[in-house]
């Protein structure tokens, strides 16, 4: 700023005051800022933004989890009720009916209050007196597959359908490969699996 | 503990008859199943032929004759004659004339029809000898009442028993298991008369029916369904409709049931339990459900012996896939190898039935060629002889199911043949073979005893949509 501007404006606030009787001075101007309750006020505000974002994140993880959670119990309890499969005449486990009753086996573990009922069934080939044998021999060896490792035979009970629920129709191996199998129903605990 | 009696000792290949023209010769089927000999052993005796002439009576005699000659076609003991010449019928017998004719046997037959009801009065001649045989009068209820076709049957029956000493079959009934028409997930139990008439449902649980059996007194059926969630046995009272559970409370799942002959107990195999196997139950008392001693827990599908002092199983004691038919004593004990079992040979043998009147069992046997196909055939073993005879009914298709006629001569079983599926009933004196339903997929067929009234008319509509039996 300049010398010249300096001094006409202290002409000014003399003439002003000058024309004037003297008077108080006048109050300050209301400050245009925030006031210090405001400002509390927005202290208090963001805490409490920043709380919900920081819950709502906490409930956003919580639900994954929770979902994951569900996914894998579900997961599970279709791991429990997968079908696993035999060959011709056989109760024998195979391979890949072991490794699907090793998946069964940890998850039966893990939920102790889990109960199963194993429904054996066989192909049409051979007398349907001997297939409701033969479907009871694979429920049994799944059932003695478990008792195995430990776990109570209370938790399992068994019945045969033999030939009379066949899962594919027809007269070919493909249709016979499907129906020699033993299927899973959860007749206990399976909602709480995963809690 | 197991006999390993040997009682399939090879029989010299000169008895073997091969009289069916099957293209299996017997050397071929002794190697099918080694070291037994197999053989077709129909016999070709004579059929004597009978001459029946028309009966009198009213309007509706020539079906009464129709009834009883296709009986007698049927019981296989006799030739039915057909177009009789019109002068040897009439007033009087002129043997000499009917012998002249090439009758062994002639039937004559007149309804009295009274305010009292029908009396069909029947005399069997014998024209060998020129005399009476036997007479007999049979009320019958008027055609189309319940029990008509039954009483017709009953004289075909006594006819059987005036000639041969024997007993007839015509008057019972089959029980088997059937999918009704657009229920693919049910299976419900049938009955049929022996002649193919009168096939009538029995069950409408809507589920799974399986293994119906006759009681002794033909008037209740014993079986396996699943209704109740698990597989029991179910007893159905013919007469009054009323139907029980058996053995409700017992642990595990309840199958395939069967009479011992005084039908107040019942032999039936359970599963899933801790200690499985054949049990008897005193369905008198309705309880006292007791393991067979000596049972073993892979034994299966009890059949009892004509006087029940035996029955016959299914077992897989010698490994789940060569099942053998056994016998043991009926209140436990040791059992006794009926099917030719040799250790590493293999064999299936399975589904036995034991004759009401007789020391034979007939039971399903797989030929290892066959299985492949699914072709399984009806053999029958005479526990009496023992002497290494098993003898091959059937060689066509697939055959299963068997169970004897009370007659203890013809056996009825389900096959699948190029024919057809369906229910069949063969002679086995001489292998003649009819069909007793056609192109139906029925399975666990059981013939009942001969039938002293016609109770399924009035007892089996329970539970039958109303309107429809």
């Amino acid at each position: 700023m300049s010398n010249s501007r300096l001094v006409l404006a202290a002409l000014a606030t003399v003439l002003v005051v000058g024309a004037c009787a003297p008077e108080p001075p006048p109050e300050p101007p209301a400050p245009t800022g925030p006031t210090a309750e405001e400002l509390e006020r927005m202290r208090q505000d963001s805490i409490r933004r920043a709380e919900e974002a920081a819950a709502a994140e906490r409930d956003r993880q919580e639900e994954l989890a929770r979902q994951r959670m569900e996914r894998a119990a579900e997961a599970a309890r279709q791991s429990l009720r997968e079908t696993v499969y035999f060959d011709y005449d056989e109760s024998a486990i195979r391979s890949d009916t072991e490794q699907r009753l090793r998946a069964k086996l940890d998850i039966l573990r893990n939920n102790p209050g889990v109960q199963l009922r194993l429904e054996g069934h066989a192909d049409e080939r051979g007398t349907s007196e001997y297939n409701i044998a033969l479907g009871n021999e694979r429920a049994e060896s799944v059932m003695q597959f478990f008792t195995g490792f430990g776990l109570d035979a209370n938790r399992f009970s068994s019945v045969s359908y033999g030939e009379e629920r066949p899962a594919a129709q027809g007269s070919t191996e493909a249709a016979w490969a499907q129906n020699r199998r033993v299927e899973f129903v959860v007749t206990a605990g399976g909602d709480d699996i995963g809690r | 503990m197991l006999t390993y009696r040997p009682r399939w000792v090879a029989a010299p290949a000169s008895l073997l008859l091969s009289t069916v023209a099957t293209g299996i010769s017997a050397q071929e089927e002794e190697t099918a199943i080694p070291g037994v000999p197999l053989g077709f052993v129909y016999e070709s005796e004579r059929v004597p032929p009978i001459a029946i002439p028309p009966i009198t009576g009213p309007e509706w005699a020539p079906q009464v004759q129709g009834i009883l000659a296709r009986d007698l076609d049927y019981s296989d003991r006799f030739f039915v004659m057909k177009s009789l010449p019109d002068g040897l019928q009439g007033e009087g017998v002129q043997y000499l004339l009917w012998d002249e004719f090439g009758a062994d046997w002639l039937l004559t037959g007149n309804i009295e029809n009274s305010a009292g009801g029908a009396v069909l009065d029947v005399e069997l001649h014998d024209i060998v000898f020129g005399s009476v045989q036997a007479r007999g009068r049979f009320p019958l209820p008027p055609p189309g009442e319940p029990g008509f076709r039954m009483a017709v049957h009953r004289v075909s029956d006594a006819v059987v028993e005036w000639a041969t000493g024997d007993p007839g079959m015509a008057a019972s009934r089959i029980t088997f298991a059937m999918k009704p028409f657009g229920n693919p997930d049910s299976q419900e139990l049938y009955i049929v008369d022996s002649d193919g008439e009168g096939l009538q449902r029995l069950t409408w649980d809507d589920d799974l029916a399986i293994s119906p059996a006759w009681s002794p007194g033909g008037d209740r059926i014993a079986y396996t369904s699943y209704k109740s969630d698990l597989p029991k046995i179910y007893e159905l009272d013919l007469v009054t409709g009323q139907e029980r559970v058996v053995d409700a409370d017992g642990a595990g799942t309840n199958f395939f049931p069967a009479y011992h002959p005084d039908g107040d107990r019942i032999a039936f195999t359970v599963m899933g339990t801790e200690a499985d196997g054949i049990y008897s139950y005193d369905l008198e008392r309705d309880c006292c459900r007791s393991r067979l001693p000596g049972a073993h827990d892979r034994d299966f599908t009890p059949t009892y012996s004509h006087d029940g002092e035996q029955i016959a199983f299914l077992s897989n004691r010698f490994g789940i896939t060569t099942p053998q038919i056994l016998t043991m004593p009926s209140s436990g004990g040791e059992a006794d190898l009926v099917s030719p079992y040799r250790f590493g040979q293999g064999g299936y043998f399975a589904d036995p039935d034991w004759s009401p009147v007789s020391s034979k069992i007939a039971f399903v046997g797989g030929i290892v060629d066959k299985r492949v196909y699914n072709e399984y055939d009806i053999f029958v073993a005479d526990t009496e002889t023992g002497d290494s005879r098993l003898v091959q009914l059937t060689s066509e298709g697939n055959n299963e199911d068997p169970s004897w006629a009370p007659d203890g001569r013809h056996i009825v079983f389900k096959s699948e043949r190029s024919v057809g599926h369906g229910i069949f009933i063969i002679d086995t004196a001489t292998g003649r073979t009819r069909t007793l339903v056609a192109n139906v997929d029925a399975k666990d067929t059981d013939w009942s005893p001969l039938l002293a009234g016609d109770w399924v008319a009035g007892g089996v509509r329970r539970g039958a949509p109303a309107g429809r039996r």
